[in-house]
């Protein structure tokens, strides 16, 4: 009895990790398995190139058919995941990503501010984005005002109520 | 630190009402139908006053821009229960959206009547609702609102300053309104700076503020007419 619980508990433990994850995707189910980890890595992309609005705007802009186009176009490619993305191309259709890292309307956040100005690191927000082989599901960080005003208060940055909100 | 602060030279203004479009326009202030707006219901964060004088035939228009003029001594940020409404180290009264529980106490103190209450979920005409400002938010309904003097373009002015690393120039800040007055009669800009546009014309003879004597300290000055 104590050795089937002892084989079993990894077992039951993978099962419900399972559906945790899986669980969780079919909360948002982005419309490509996107690997970050492959394109970054391997391919030598760096994190600009593609979202290329990081360090001179507020958005960092999640890449759609005009990058990807420049490397896949084939609707036809036995890989499943690249043929969805030709497929896009050759449609000339946008491709539906939903954006999972999201604050409300009525607060301002720009990544030229924090990423150009006070050279913070994504991963310090978005955690190791280069290690990961599957979209985004979930934020890297609950985006609660909390977590803005730690970290500006640790940093020593205004927190007056009218300079993020409007 | 800026003071913020504005002129409005009322021998300039032709009551044209573009500065009140443009505000609407900026601000993704709410269109409300022509009932409600017979109910009282009207938002604008930038209004024109029109007051006729005399008899037939010699009568005579004259037209008051009014935003929210942002008051040093402001009676409507006293009011607030939760600190939604509050004077900003700048000298905005600043309106945190989401903090407001919509009691409307500060529409009640306020001696200008320049807030409006949001009686229903934002709702523009179909053509408009694609142009709304991705810069400014659209409040929900059960939500008291004014004029910001456009501080989400102070949020921007002050980013692209930091970024090239000075300081905020003269007139790299301005308000929608000043920005659109086809008669440059909204000058916009720090009181505190000794050589500011503003903190010249308010040395003028002409100068004055509305209902001076509550002691509400506008910081939105007015020019006379010359008759
Ligand atoms: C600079 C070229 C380049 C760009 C730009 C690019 N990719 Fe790729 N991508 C590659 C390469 C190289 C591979 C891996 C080798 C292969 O199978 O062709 C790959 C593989 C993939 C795969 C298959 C991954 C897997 O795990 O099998 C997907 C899906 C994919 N890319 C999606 C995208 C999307 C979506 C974009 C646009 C946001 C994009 N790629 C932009 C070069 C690129
Ligand atoms: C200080 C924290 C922080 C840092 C540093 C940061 N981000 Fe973000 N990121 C956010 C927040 C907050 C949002 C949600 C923004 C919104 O809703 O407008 C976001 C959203 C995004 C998005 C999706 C929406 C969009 O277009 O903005 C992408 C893509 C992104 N970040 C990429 C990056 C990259 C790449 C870097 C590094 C170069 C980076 N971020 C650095 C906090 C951060
Ligand atoms: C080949 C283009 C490409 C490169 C290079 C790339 N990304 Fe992305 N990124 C994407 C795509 C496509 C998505 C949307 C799918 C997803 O969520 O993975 C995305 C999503 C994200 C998001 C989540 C946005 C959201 O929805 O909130 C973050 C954060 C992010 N990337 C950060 C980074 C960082 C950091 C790097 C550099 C280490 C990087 N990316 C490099 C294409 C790229
Ligand atoms: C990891 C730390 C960190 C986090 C998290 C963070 N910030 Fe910041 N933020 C900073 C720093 C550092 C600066 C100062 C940048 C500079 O030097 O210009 C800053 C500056 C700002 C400014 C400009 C303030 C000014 O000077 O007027 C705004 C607005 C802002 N952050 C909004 C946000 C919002 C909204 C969030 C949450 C969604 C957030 N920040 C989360 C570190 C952070
Ligand atoms: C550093 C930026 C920042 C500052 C300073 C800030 N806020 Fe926020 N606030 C945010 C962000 C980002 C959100 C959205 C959080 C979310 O989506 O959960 C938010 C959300 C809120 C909400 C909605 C409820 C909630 O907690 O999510 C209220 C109410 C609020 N803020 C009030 C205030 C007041 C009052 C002040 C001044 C005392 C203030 N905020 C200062 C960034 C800020």
């Amino acid at each position: 009895m104590k050795n089937t619980i002892k084989y079993l508990t990894p077992v039951i433990l993978v099962i419900a990790l399972t559906g945790i994850i899986s669980g969780t995707n079919q909360d948002v189910r982005q419309p490509i398995s996107f690997n970050h980890k492959l394109h970054t890595e391997e391919v030598g992309l760096a994190c600009v190139d593609c979202h290329s609005n990081v360090e001179k705007h507020s958005r960092a802009l999640i890449p759609n058919i005009e990058t990807c186009g420049d490397c896949h176009d084939d609707a036809e490619d036995e890989n499943r995941e690249k043929a969805k993305v030709g497929s896009y191309v050759s449609r000339n259709e946008k491709i539906p990503w939903i954006q999972i890292h999201v604050v409300p309307d009525h607060a301002y956040f720009s990544h030229r501010r924090h990423v150009t100005l006070a050279k913070i690191e994504c991963q310090t927000c978005h955690g190791e984005v280069s290690e990961m082989e599957r979209p985004f599901i979930i934020p890297f960080v609950e985006l609660e005002m909390s977590w803005c005003i730690n970290c500006h208060e640790k940093s020593k940055v205004v927190n007056d109520c009218n300079s993020c909100h409007r | 630190m800026a003071r913020w602060g504005m002129v409005i030279d009322l021998n300039k203004c032709t009551g044209c009402a573009e500065c009140v479009t443009a505000c609407k326009v900026e601000n993704n202030v709410a269109v409300v139908g022509k009932d409600e707006s017979e109910m009282g219901r009207t938002m604008l964060w930038m209004d024109i006053l029109t007051h006729y004088e005399g008899e037939y035939p010699n009568t005579k228009v004259r037209y008051l821009p009014r935003p929210c003029l942002q008051c040093d001594n402001p009676p409507c940020t006293k009011v607030c229960p939760v600190r939604a409404t509050y004077l900003d180290p700048e000298g905005i009264v600043a309106q945190i959206f989401p903090q407001c529980i919509g009691c409307r106490y500060c529409m009640a103190a306020c001696p200008y009547t320049v807030k409006s209450f949001n009686w229903y979920e934002p709702h523009w005409p179909q053509e408009m609702a694609a142009a709304l400002n991705p810069d400014v938010s659209a409040r929900p309904a059960g939500v008291v609102e004014k004029c910001t003097f456009c501080v989400h373009r102070l949020q921007k002015a002050k980013e692209q300053a930091d970024s090239e690393n000075r300081e905020l120039q003269d007139n790299e800040y301005i308000p929608a309104c000043a920005e659109d007055c086809p008669t440059q009669a909204i000058s916009f800009g720090d009181l505190d700076s000794p050589h500011s546009e503003v903190s010249e014309l308010i040395r003028s003879p002409r100068i004055f503020t509305l209902l001076e004597e509550l002691g509400t300290e506008p910081k939105v000055y007015y020019l006379s007419e010359i008759e």
